[in-house]
């Protein structure tokens, strides 16, 4: 039996599908987000069903997360992207004590007992600053891609301070930062310790280590650096951060196959 | 009568507003004053006792907001600025009835914008000392009601008897003593009734009697239901923090349609001003009015002990699973209150905490449901 993990994100639908007899990862893909979240679902899973030659009647079972979680009809049920990247971090590095989930519209700090149960966790609320939204708002007024952000800082730059709670405010503000001939890596150094301090305001008065960084903006370059920084300690970046959340659902859909949390369509499943 | 069709006795409160506006209607139609309330701490015995109908007017609609941020500032709470808008847009008919306001000083907040009020209003204004635990305080708050009572009195050429005092008390008692058993039905492992449900059992208007019928009937009629075993399933919240006033209940909505149970509501439109009565033998009723309200555990007192206190109890026989904290966007005092409850929760009561800042509007809707999900899978997860 294959179990899949959906986790639809606000910019990337993430899909891995788990061997459950063999414990292991068959395959992991994305793709990006359209107006139709179930078509793009769908589309990716017969994918990556026929690249490893697997049918739909491989699936045990779909959990779906993210964002988008509730838009996927094939989906047995879904689970919030809270416990699906507990159980991913948990799966990856098991002695992780504090995740940093940083995505296209979300930034979640999550604490962990030392089994790997979620003890508590804080999100951000109505504001998108310390996401990867703000860095993607960054590289297009810089006139990069968002991968190559990070190549442009290097040890020793001074990060441009960047006080704007607001990315529409903090678009202002770069723009005026450029006009004054600040150099855009002293700005993007400068965005990333405003995005690393937004994450550590969640953390509250204990920070339990190790600290694993996890989500899409993990892979931009300069982020864990910006973070450990600021929360002056170290922090490991997963392995495919940005498949944290979707592992987690493959594997919580293995773990418990009865569970459910509402009206499950897995019987009638079509992709 | 004719023979009508099954209807459930909670049908009664659906029509809430239709029976206050009714009941309000006749009253000021035969000359009785309607007297605007905006707070839990403002007795309304008192005004009862003078002959007149007391009538909460918290606004708890999201479409006032944008007129009265004409006014006042976007950052403030949103129950403030809805009341604001209903009196400007002249929307709220009870205001528009009323013949005086009695306001307090509780919130900063509120304490301004009653000045705004009263440009064209008129309007009685309580000063509620905070110290909670000086005799002192309680000694002014004393004095306050003392001059409401007077004020009240010249105002309506009437007599605030001791004799009127304590009718009013008993009816008040009457009251609470029911909305009290009323939820304490949700004490049970499968309650007959949810949270949002008891939420609409009550009245802008307290103290109509066809309502406290009502009460006694509702009441009947739960105890004799079958349990519903789909609701011993959910996840058993405590929800503490600001008022839930009538059109404002997102966030009791939310935490029900996606696994909880809000078994008690430590707030003014919950539990709090419930839980305890007023001496109804005692020989200065205005006294013992002072001794009921000046001890509520509002935010705005200091320190506010009795807040804790009663989450501690309410935890205890409600047998909660976590503790949710709602906070109206810019209520101070509710705001910084809450790293006292959440330390309480977390270190001693041993539940999960979750704090919650919202306004009226529904945009953070799908990042609540994220975040209550969160907690009650952790919750389930634990039991395990």
């Amino acid at each position: 039996m294959i179990y899949v993990g959906m986790d639809a994100g606000s910019r990337w639908l993430k899909i891995v599908l788990w061997d459950g007899g063999k414990r292991r990862q068959i395959a992991a893909g994305l793709a990006e987000q359209g107006t139709d979240c179930q078509a793009v679902a769908a589309g990716l899973l017969r994918k990556l069903l026929r690249a490893h030659r697997f049918h739909e009647c491989d699936i045990g079972r779909v959990v779906a997360t993210g964002y988008g979680r509730n838009l996927i009809r094939m989906a047995d049920t879904t689970i919030t992207e809270i416990t699906c990247h507990a159980r991913g971090v948990n799966r990856l590095a098991p002695a992780a004590r504090t995740v940093v989930e940083i995505g296209g519209q979300d930034s979640k700090l999550l604490r962990l007992e030392p089994d790997g149960r979620v003890r508590d966790f804080a999100m951000n609320d109505r504001c998108a600053a310390g996401t990867g939204r703000f860095l993607e708002v960054v590289a297009g007024r810089l006139k990069i891609s968002v991968k190559k952000l990070g190549s442009l800082v290097h040890r020793g730059i001074k990060p441009a301070p960047i006080s704007s709670m607001c990315i529409v405010f903090a678009e202002t503000e770069i723009l005026g930062l450029l006009a004054g001939g600040v150099p855009p890596a002293n700005i993007v150094a400068g965005v990333q310790q405003s995005i690393a301090v937004r994450v550590a305001g969640m953390t509250g008065s204990i920070l339990e280590q190790p600290v694993v960084f996890t989500g899409g903006v993990a892979l931009v370059s300069g982020m864990k650096e910006a973070l450990a920084k600021v929360l002056k300690c170290p922090v490991s970046v997963a392995p495919q951060p940005q498949f944290t959340g979707a592992l987690g659902a493959a594997l919580l859909a293995a773990d418990s196959p009865t569970e459910r949390n509402d009206s499950g369509t897995g019987a009638l499943r079509k992709i | 009568m004719k023979k009508t069709p099954f209807i459930s006795p909670l049908a009664w409160f659906e029509e809430m507003i239709d029976h206050c506006y009714d009941y309000a209607e006749t009253a000021h139609v035969k000359g009785a004053p309607i007297v605007g309330i905006m707070c839990e701490y403002t007795p309304r015995e008192i005004i009862m006792a003078a002959g007149g109908i007391p009538v909460c007017l918290c606004g708890g609609s999201a479409q006032r907001i944008s007129s009265a941020e004409k006014h006042l500032p976007a950052n403030l709470c949103p129950l403030i600025k809805s009341t604001f808008g209903y009196h400007l847009e002249k929307a709220n008919p009870f205001l528009e009835w009323a013949d005086l306001l009695v306001a307090e000083t509780t919130c900063d907040g509120k304490k301004k914008m009653y000045e705004l009020l009263a440009e064209t209003r008129p309007m009685h204004v309580l000063e509620l000392p905070q110290k909670v635990d000086d005799p002192d305080a309680f000694e002014h708050w004393v004095c306050e009601l003392r001059k409401l009572r007077d004020f009240l009195e010249k105002r309506y050429r009437t007599r605030v008897t001791a004799a009127r005092l304590r009718r009013a008390i008993a009816t008040m008692n009457r009251e609470r003593r029911l909305r009290r058993e009323l939820a304490a039905l949700l004490q049970a492992d499968a309650p007959p009734l949810t949270g949002r449900q008891l939420l609409d059992l009550k009245s802008i208007i307290s103290g109509i009697p066809a309502d406290l019928e009502q009460y006694g009937m509702i009441l009947k009629w739960l105890r004799s239901r079958p349990e519903s075993p789909a609701l011993r399933s959910r996840v058993r919240v405590l929800l503490t923090g600001v008022p839930v006033v009538h059109g404002a209940e997102r966030v009791v909505d939310l935490i029900e349609k996606h696994g909880g149970l809000v078994v008690a509501m430590e707030n003014c439109t919950g539990l709090r001003p419930l839980v305890d009565d007023v001496d109804p033998r005692a020989s200065d009723p205005l006294r013992a009015l002072a001794q009921k309200y000046f001890h509520l555990p509002c935010s705005v007192m200091t320190p506010n002990r009795r807040r804790l206190d009663l989450i501690r109890r309410l935890a205890a026989d409600y047998r909660a699973d976590c503790v949710v904290d709602l906070i109206w966007q810019a209520c101070l005092t509710y705001d910084v209150e809450s790293a006292r409850v959440k330390r309480l929760a977390e270190e001693e009561l041993k539940l999960p905490f979750l704090r919650i800042e919202t306004d009226y509007s529904p945009s953070d809707s799908a990042r609540l449901v994220v975040r209550l999900e969160a907690l009650f899978e952790t919750i389930r997860r634990s039991r395990r």
